[in-house]
């Protein structure tokens, strides 16, 4: 498959992957674990982005809310009242001390193994997945329902009603262990 | 105008899922450990938006938002199981963390 992209869509792809891996690096590399959580409120705001991207508004627009917004500040709050200086994670030697070694080979043992796989088995680009999609791919499959979040609320109530129904036990189930998690004994 | 190819954006979906395990490896602060679960989650989300968007499908988008309150339950739950080892240890490294019992 020929590749031609436009230089703007290069670019903001360039600039956007790197911007992501740099903050998520930023996650693990922190000896602050509220430099941590700050990081990792940029990775979720730049994938944002890369949905917006993809154009999956509707998803970009719950993952600014609802992860970068409500999850986060939960996030920021423990570490607030748990750990706000630095609990020695990463100065103090570990009690294995291998541990770091040990996990940076497995790292790139996966990063290996993701990307031979991507390169090689699956040949994802030509065969058997893509087909050649125009800009507005999505738009104009889901164009009969008028927009991104129409289609998505159509897919949502009626394919996907069953699993809906099911998160708001899942929800009640987390209150509740919560509750019972953080009461005085 | 053309689209980038779809694996690109699978290569920062790995990478990222990558950088997350290796901080659930290194790191023993159990909060840095959750960021790095949240990271691995978001990456796998971003491989769901871009089949997504590749099959001209919706159900992509779906399975994220499914990921994200399961994810919102999980961060709840566990930061609470967090608080409640703190109150009684007054302590949260994973090094120390070997019995069950409160």
């Amino acid at each position: 498959m020929s590749i031609s992209v436009d230089t703007p869509t290069f670019i903001a792809f360039f600039v956007l992957a790197v911007a992501t891996i740099a903050a998520g690096l930023g996650v693990i590399a922190f000896k602050n674990a509220v430099h941590s959580a700050l990081s990792l409120i940029l990775t979720l705001l730049f994938l944002a982005l890369f949905y917006l991207q993809l154009g999956a508004m509707f998803i970009a627009i719950v993952q600014v809310l609802i992860y970068a917004g409500a999850i986060m500040v939960l996030f920021l709050f423990v570490v607030t009242m748990l750990a706000s200086e630095d609990t020695g994670d990463v100065t103090e030697p570990a009690r294995q001390p291998w541990q770091r070694g040990i996990a940076a080979t497995l790292g790139f043992l996966l990063i290996a193994g993701l990307s031979y796989l991507l390169f090689t088995g699956a040949s994802i680009d030509s065969a058997a997945v893509v087909q050649p999609t125009n800009v507005n791919g999505l738009a104009a499959g889901i164009a009969a329902y008028g927009g991104n979040t129409e289609a998505f609320g159509m897919a949502l109530f009626h394919g996907f009603s069953f699993p809906f129904e099911i998160t708001s036990l899942l929800i009640v189930v987390a209150l509740l262990g919560a509750m019972v998690l953080g009461r005085k004994s | 105008m053309h689209e980038l190819p779809i694996s690109w954006y699978l290569i920062v979906s790995a990478l990222l899922f990558s950088i997350g395990v290796v901080g659930v490896l290194v790191r023993r602060n159990p909060l840095t450990i959750f960021m790095s679960i949240e990271l691995m989650l978001n990456a796998v989300n971003l491989s769901f938006i871009t089949f997504s968007r590749y099959l001209n499908s919706v159900d992509g988008q779906m399975f994220v938002f499914l990921v994200l309150t399961v994810a919102a339950a999980e961060v709840v739950v566990g930061l609470a199981i967090i608080v409640s080892i703190f109150r009684t240890r007054r302590n949260i490294n994973v090094d120390e963390m070997n019995i069950l019992r409160g």
